[in-house]
């Protein structure tokens, strides 16, 4: 493959060197980041300042040194006097001006959004609750079916086969809150693999999560929005321990404890 | 074992070359099974796991080894790159989910080994997959002609008896259909591709017509091919037509349905073509698994909004695919069969009744202040929610105030809603109107423009045998009344737009000035 003379001075020529790099950098940014492993699409508002930092840098760099900032202004120059590019001239001005005039349109225009959704992830939990007309004191309350280490598999699998039946629909065959009904539900279903949710806990809070769902959470946690089940109804205190060991078990996180209020280690 | 594989690795090379071959660890590829797999598809791979009697398609039973999604002819196993194909997307529109990003590579082939260890087939060196030749795609596929041959073979090749004249999975076959173990099957809803378990496009269509979906229903059209009945080309056509019936893309849900504001009446009939100019919101539907009785195989996957209003009332469209117009006696097979089908909270047999389809469009009763809402499901005592209630009979429509899922309170009908409903081919539009204000300003919802008004779905097919608290359900979107741009709004822009032409052309005349002086001072 030969270069071609004309491509040539194109690639040597530090404007379009500049335009190139422009150009190149929003691929990657916009198109290149979110392929990387664990990475996801980039905000908008993230890519323009990527940009500018990019845009300053090339700046920087052509302005360097005379020589080049001279070559680099001439196709700037070119475009704005000479006669042959007098089509080229006239679209430069009429789309920048129709930009301007769209970008302000979008900013005066006033459109109705949806109210921001604010709520507190993890609400305090009450020191105590009333599960099916027993009191229940949460503070310091452990998970009584790990007092029985040699039992501990069974109550596991019995975990299991309860997240299964009930769970399933909407926190996902991987626990990570996208099962087949997950895309429903605004907010989506609690993600257990995240390292931002069972991990955070004790045991307790997520018994009280579980037992109470989305109709036993305090304002802040907008209850109205929430479709966890009030399982209290459904499930019998083992139950609900049992599938908490599930949770933990199958995710690979080690509960917070009550002594040292760390946890959160796979 | 180990003789049988290199038979299927030899075409899974050959179909995929892309996949390296690492050791198949069926030992590993077991441990993987057992924690992530087993719940649904059974520790012995029956796919009778914990799970199965509460979804529907039921899980794959690995034993049989028949599978839905494959690349060789009908009654043939599949090659390892279609069971990875399976593994690593997902089926659509069933609880499998894609593993790809959730498993490794290895954990992947493993498990994908070991789940052929459940049938003696793939172990049989006799058997051979056989894997069909596809044509490439013919260009050309979205133009009439295309479509005109496409639909045309349609009807030929009988795809109406179950997929239904306009493909809403409608056809007079539909309500007896049932795949191999005897469980209730739908024929597909060819408008909702994103659904189609072996994927979305026209060359996964043309698969499958190819293929068939062994144990269901659906044949292998390969024979009609070989029968001269019809061409390669025409059954890419068959393919294309079906493709054309979705949406160019899947459609994505947005929180906010705005409602344009006319000048004049507002269209109140399904059919009124006016609705064709007017921004069709999608939500998806699921299951009601939150207040006993639960109900987990929904029959409405999803409902279309449309909604405009003219400063004095407001008509809001919902358009959803239904396959029967319930009360239907022809599809009481069907509903026998579901509900021995599924998992239910009753005990006790279940009596069929002539149950009709209906549809909720649930607002607060006042238009919140703050982001505070009712309970999304229904309200509660505390706070209720205004509805508008559609049944499809006896036909009609009603107002009222819900106070949790099993209290609705019916509003005298002064206010209305108005509704029109039609039933087309598999799907219902209806069609509410209302004014925006009414007289009873306690109960009922003051509509007002400019605000973002809390809004949800629930929907039931009674073929389905869905009453009550079996039902399709959304949580809490929002409708906003738009009002025309304001003149002044446009204020701005222009200025914007004078002033940067205005700058622009001083550049360029300061610019080839001093390139005029520059010219003269070298001349």
């Amino acid at each position: 493959m030969t270069r071609s003379p004309n491509l040539r001075r194109y690639l040597d020529h530090p404007f379009w060197q500049a335009l190139g790099l422009l150009v190149l950098a929003y691929l990657v940014i916009v198109y290149g980041v979110p392929l990387l492993p664990g990475s996801s699409l980039v905000p908008s508002s993230v890519v323009l300042q990527y940009m500018v930092t990019v845009l300053v840098g090339v700046l920087i760099y052509v302005s360097d040194n005379d020589e080049r900032w001279a070559l680099f202004k001439q196709p700037l120059v070119a475009m704005l006097v000479e006669q042959r590019l007098r089509l080229v001239r006239i679209l430069v001005l009429a789309v920048v001006t129709l930009l301007v005039g769209w970008v302000t349109f979008g900013q005066v225009r006033t459109t109705v959004a949806a109210p921001p959704n604010l709520r507190s992830i993890h609400p305090a939990p009450p020191a105590e609750v009333t599960f099916r007309g027993k009191t229940m004191t949460l503070t310091g309350l452990e998970n009584p079916l790990r007092q029985q280490p040699e039992s501990l598999a069974a109550f596991t699998a019995y975990g299991k086969e309860i997240y299964y039946q009930n769970c399933l629909p909407c926190h996902g065959d991987h626990l990570d809150g996208l099962g087949h009904f997950a895309a429903g539900f605004n907010p989506l279903p609690a993600n257990f693999q995240d390292n931002g949710t069972i991990a955070q806990l004790t045991e307790s809070f997520v018994f009280w999560r579980v037992a109470k769902g989305g109709p036993g959470l305090p304002r802040e946690g907008t209850p109205w929005n929430s479709a966890m089940p009030r399982w209290e109804d459904f499930l019998t205190e083992r139950q609900i321990w049992a599938v908490i060991l599930f949770l933990y078990d199958q995710t690979g996180w080690k509960p917070r404890t009550w002594e040292k209020a760390e946890g959160g280690a796979k | 074992m180990r003789v049988g594989l290199i038979g299927a690795l030899a075409v899974f090379l050959s179909v995929s070359p892309t996949v390296r071959l690492s050791a198949q660890d069926t030992t590993a590829g077991k441990t993987v099974y057992v924690k992530w797999c087993a719940g649904c598809h059974g520790e012995t791979g029956d796919g009778k796991g914990v799970a199965a009697l509460y979804m529907l398609p039921r899980p794959r039973d690995f034993t049989g080894a028949v599978y839905k999604i494959r690349t060789t002819a009908s009654g043939q196993l599949p090659t390892d790159a279609d069971l990875m194909r399976a593994i690593d997307e997902g089926l659509p529109g069933t609880a499998m989910p894609a593993w790809q990003t959730r498993l490794s590579d290895g954990e992947r082939r493993n498990v994908m080994a070991y789940l052929k260890t459940f049938s003696s087939f793939f172990s049989d060196t006799s058997q051979h997959p056989q894997l069909l030749k596809f044509s490439s795609e013919p260009g050309g596929g979205t133009g009439a002609e295309a479509l005109r041959v496409g639909r045309q073979f349609y009807d030929s090749i009988h795809c109406y008896k179950c997929h239904g004249p306009q493909g809403r999975g409608d056809g007079p076959s539909a309500p007896d259909l049932k795949d191999d173990p005897g469980q209730p099957i739908l024929a597909a809803d060819l408008h909702e591709n994103w659904r189609f378990r072996g994927g979305a496009t026209a060359e996964d269509i043309y698969r499958q017509l190819r293929t068939g979906l062994d144990g269901t229903p659906m044949p292998s059209f390969s024979d009609l091919l070989d029968q001269k009945f019809l061409t390669e080309e025409q059954l890419w056509r068959v393919a294309q037509y079906v493709r054309s019936l979705s949406p160019p893309k899947a459609p994505e849900v947005r929180d906010v349905i705005h409602a344009r504001q006319i000048a004049g009446t507002l269209p109140v009939s399904p059919d009124d073509s006016a609705w064709s100019r007017v921004d069709d919101y999608y939500f998806p539907l699921v299951g009601q698994i939150i207040r006993k009785p639960r109900w987990f195989a929904p029959a409405v996957a999803a409902i279309w909004v449309q909604a405009l209003h003219n400063g004095n009332a407001i008509a809001v469209r919902l358009t959803w695919d239904d396959r029967s117009q319930s009360p239907d006696t022809g599809w009481n097979k069907y509903t026998r069969r579901l509900l021995q089908t599924m998992a239910s909270d009753d005990s006790g047999p279940q009596t069929l009744a002539p149950w009709p389809d209906q549809l909720a469009v649930q607002f607060p009763p006042k238009i919140p202040e703050g982001m505070e809402r009712p309970y999304f499901l229904m309200g509660s005592n505390s706070g209720s929610v205004y509805q508008w209630r559609w049944r499809s009979a006896p036909r009609g429509a009603v107002a009222g105030l819900a106070r949790g899922i099993d209290r609705f309170d019916t509003l005298p009908p002064a206010s209305g809603p108005a509704a029109r409903a039609v039933w087309d081919h598999g799907q219902w539009r209806v069609v509410f109107t209302r004014t925006l204000a009414t007289a009873d300003t306690a109960n009922e919802l003051q509509f007002a423009v400019g605000r973002a008004i809390p809004v949800a779905f629930f929907a039931w097919d009674g073929s389905s045998a869905e009453r009550d608290t079996r039902m399709a359900l959304s949580t809490w979107y929002f409708l906003a009344l738009d009002q025309p741009t304001p003149p002044g709004t446009f204020i701005s822009p222009v200025i914007a737009m004078v002033v940067t032409l205005g700058l622009g052309m001083l550049v360029v005349v300061r610019a080839q000035r001093r390139d005029g002086r520059r010219a003269a001072a070298r001349g």
